[in-house]
């Protein structure tokens, strides 16, 4: 696993100590740990830590015969880390794409900060300004610079001053690493570059969840460790995030929950710890051992 | 060459050529744009209207378009486009349905054009918009359409190009363009046809070179690099 | 490459009431158009049985119609023909090694791709009437198959360079490595992918020269538009006889189109071409048209004339 050497930018075990307490601190005064420096000291507004954020009840899809999602249910709470892994093809992907309606769903409701899912028009659009989205492909606009590549959203949607927005972009640039590659185009930048920059295009709509759909899986092997440290220091930090992936290291490190769907169904839904030390389900089992004998 | 130039009126053919070419551009422009808005409708009957136009104009001969807006248009169906009672009505009418024509004909090809530009940008870049809260509107003016402008620059120089050329086609409506007046020298002085052929040559060389080597010069300047 | 763009989000109960009400808005204003029309063409005495009667009849068509198809046919034919080999010839000009065949292909290419084939087949006409170098009766013939062989050899010379021009370099590589001289690859090796690569752009350039067949009109060939043109003097019924050839165009440009297609498909799925086809353009799978097929063979391509 190439994820699992990576040295978070977190001292010792990050996951241990973010219980319910310091990292999600309502009233923006904490410390906003490590690798957030430079961000303006408003934390993310992820609600009171431990309230349910994002609630998925009974969802159902298909894609023609295929039912690739069955009565999903599942409810994430503000500031939590939830992982979602199982094979290729389990639905995890579409399940995140759902959250912000960019896979319709058949039946059912997802909710966010309490408030369903617009079907469509302004509504939706200010919805998903407050989800943030990271793309497999990272998707940064092509025909932009990094620097308007994130300022775009906060100009355009949100309505801050050109000054203001560059000056939070380039914050958040520095944030993750790539800020003297502002004037640069997309296409100059390695996939590790570009994945962070789209992370931070999301921060700079400071989104009230973070989706994350399989964010190293298209980067070269070495580059995937410089997206990890990002997320996990966001993590770190008290951003709510749903995560898509294969890195297990990741998961054991960051996440406070692991979800595990195959064939359209979540199977099962555990602490890291407990879910990669005792799977419960015999899909889970076959899964792990599949993957971790690498 | 001199004699070509001194009998007859080349540059007036060419201009005629000229304000053919524009007019019938920014024509086909503005009606291949409303097609290809059609094309790409999330509606099924609206896409199916802008496909059929795009099938049957594009598998129609030019001059038969030509020879129908003559013939059965005019003549037969009796749409005037010029007033009969003008002095220059016979002209002005030549002239107008000459247009319409090259319109209707290139209106297709410019659909294809710019929806071939629309093509050259990804799904993700819509994905990525919608996802930071763009609305439609917004994101088709600051992701998709500038994204599919560039990619569609060179195939509608191409289709200028191709335009610029296809004015002759309406010498058959009877406009004094350079078709007409080739058909014109060679009936009254066939020796001249060495001299006719540069000239023509030229002639279109001047007018469409300039625009080959500035779509493929910004094609390739404003490529969005992937 | 991803998939091409979806211009629309997926549209929640308020959007598909807005479709419904598109489509059916749209649906009443293409039947009053379409009501209009078929008025306009009663109105002016089109749409009575005199009028139509003669293009279903046996005898029309054998004296006018399949003559004129033929035609049509046949001058494609022929000039489809000498294009290939003239084009060939040409491509493999501007690929040569020495220098000055080099310049004086590009610059027969370069001059003949500028000249509408309007012009080039008014030319060649008047020019064989006056030289007397072509039987009168063949004369139409003869002027609309050296209009449409000129333009088109270009056309394909061009189609063939870029077609070598996008093959791995090292397809050559291996043929010169392999001890076969510059000559051999380029016979051998490079000239058969590059013609694989570049057949649905053949294919697509036969609808333009079967298109471009109707220019012919102009000097008088009696192919399918001047049939169709006599047809409607003797009855009396133009706006009908030119909506049956526009159809009989159609009919055969929609199946060359289909079958350029189809070659694509083909191609693409047996993976014959090292690189070529489908690198050249990767849109071209939605919809293989002459503006965007193929790379670009420069000035000229893309909307036939005709």
């Amino acid at each position: 696993m190439t994820g699992m050497d990576s040295s978070a930018a977190a001292p010792s075990d990050p996951r241990e100590p973010r219980g319910a307490d310091p990292r999600t601190d309502p009233a923006g005064t904490g410390d906003p740990a490590p690798g957030a420096q430079g961000t303006p000291a408003h934390p993310h507004r992820s609600g009171r830590p431990g309230e349910p954020l994002v609630v998925l009840e009974g969802v159902q899809k298909h894609f023609g015969d295929l039912h690739v999602l069955r009565d999903i249910d599942l409810t994430v709470g503000a500031g939590e880390v939830v992982v979602v892994i199982g094979p290729s093809g389990s639905g995890k992907s579409t399940l995140c794409r759902a959250i912000n309606r960019l896979e319709t769903i058949e039946s059912g409701t997802i909710t966010v900060d309490g408030r369903p899912l617009p079907a469509e028009g302004k509504a939706l659009a200010a919805l998903r300004a407050d989800v943030g989205m990271v793309f497999q492909s990272f998707n940064l606009f092509a025909h932009k610079t990094i620097l308007d590549n994130v300022t775009l959203g906060p100009i355009k949607v949100r309505g801050v001053g050109k000054t203001e927005a560059r000056e939070r972009a380039m914050a958040l640039l520095d944030r993750v690493g790539v800020a003297h590659q502002a004037s640069k185009y997309p296409a100059q930048l390695s996939g590790g570059q570009q994945q962070r920059v789209a992370i931070a295009r999301s921060l700079a709509m400071d989104p009230k969840v973070m989706l994350f759909d399989e964010p190293t899986s298209a980067l070269d092997p070495e580059m995937i460790n410089e997206v990890l440290d990002v997320m996990t220091s966001l993590a770190d930090s008290g951003m709510t995030m749903i995560v898509v992936t294969h890195e297990m290291g990741f998961a054991r490190r960051a996440a406070d929950r692991v979800v595990f769907m195959a064939d359209g169904q979540i199977v099962e839904q555990a602490a890291p710890e407990e879910f990669f030390t005792h799977p419960r389900s015999e899909r889970a089992r076959d899964f792990l051992g599949k993957i971790l004998t690498h | 060459m001199g004699e070509v130039f001194a009998n007859y009126d080349v540059f007036g053919a060419f201009f005629m050529t000229i304000r053919l070419a524009v007019l019938s551009a920014i024509g086909s422009l503005l009606l291949g744009t409303v097609l290809a808005v059609f094309r790409m409708s999330p509606v099924g009957l609206v896409r199916g209207i802008g496909a059929a136009y795009v099938n049957v104009v594009r598998n129609t001969p030019l001059t038969l378009i030509t020879v129908f807006t003559m013939l059965g248009a005019h003549s037969n169906l009796g749409i005037r486009v010029a007033d009969p009672a003008s002095p220059t009505s016979v002209v002005d009418t030549a002239f107008r349905w000459g247009v319409i024509a090259l319109t209707v004909y290139h209106a297709a090809f410019v659909c294809e054009a710019l929806r071939s530009g629309v093509n050259t940008v990804p799904v993700g870049q819509a994905e990525a918009a919608r996802s930071i809260g763009l609305t439609f509107a917004q994101n088709l003016r600051h992701v998709i359409l500038p994204q599919a402008f560039r990619g569609a620059i060179v195939p509608l120089g191409n289709t200028l190009i191709a335009l610029t050329k296809n004015t002759t086609v309406v010498a058959v409506i009877g406009v004094a363009e350079i078709a007409y007046l080739t058909a014109e020298v060679m009936e009254n002085d066939p020796g001249l046809i060495v001299w006719l052929f540069l000239v023509v040559a030229l002639g279109f060389v001047v007018l469409t070179l300039p625009v080959g080597l500035a779509t493929t010069h910004f094609g390739r300047k404003l490529a969005v690099a992937r | 490459m991803s998939a091409p763009v979806q211009l629309f989000d997926a549209p929640g109960p308020r959007g598909r009431a807005q479709q419904r009400v598109a489509a059916v808005v749209l649906a009443l204003l293409a039947a009053v158009v379409l009501a209009a029309i078929l008025w306009k063409l009663g109105e002016r005495g089109n749409l009575t049985a005199a009028k139509w009667a003669p293009l279903v009849s046996p005898v029309v068509w054998r004296s006018y119609i399949v003559p004129g198809l033929i035609n049509t046919l046949y001058a494609a034919a022929i000039s489809i023909v000498l294009a290939g080999v003239l084009g060939l010839l040409l491509g493999v000009g501007r690929l040569s090694q020495l220098a000055p065949v080099r310049w004086v292909c590009a610059t027969f290419v370069e001059f003949f791709r500028a000249v509408p084939v309007l012009v080039m087949m008014l030319l060649s006409f008047w020019g064989y009437l006056a030289l007397d170098a072509v039987p009168g009766a063949y004369l139409p013939l003869a002027g609309t198959v050296t209009g449409l062989t000129l333009y088109n050899a270009c056309v394909i010379a061009e189609l063939i360079r870029s077609g070598v021009h996008g093959l791995p370099k090292g397809q050559a590589e291996a043929g010169l490595s392999v001890g076969l001289t510059p000559g051999q690859t380029l016979r051998s090796i490079q000239l058969p992918q590059a013609l694989t690569a570049m057949l649905p752009a053949l294919v697509g350039q036969l609808v333009v020269i079967l298109k471009d067949t109707a220019l012919g009109y102009q000097i008088t060939y009696a192919e399918l538009l001047r049939q169709g043109e006599r047809i409607g003097s003797a009855y009396g019924n133009i706006v009908l006889a030119l909506i049956v050839v526009a159809v009989l165009f159609i009919v055969l440009n929609y199946s060359l189109t289909s079958l350029a297609q189809w070659i694509e498909q083909r191609l693409s799925r047996r993976g014959r071409v090292a690189g070529g086809a489908q690198a050249a353009d990767p849109t071209l799978g939605v919809d293989a048209d002459p503006v965007a097929a193929g790379p670009a063979p420069g000035p000229g391509a893309g909307p036939g004339r005709g």
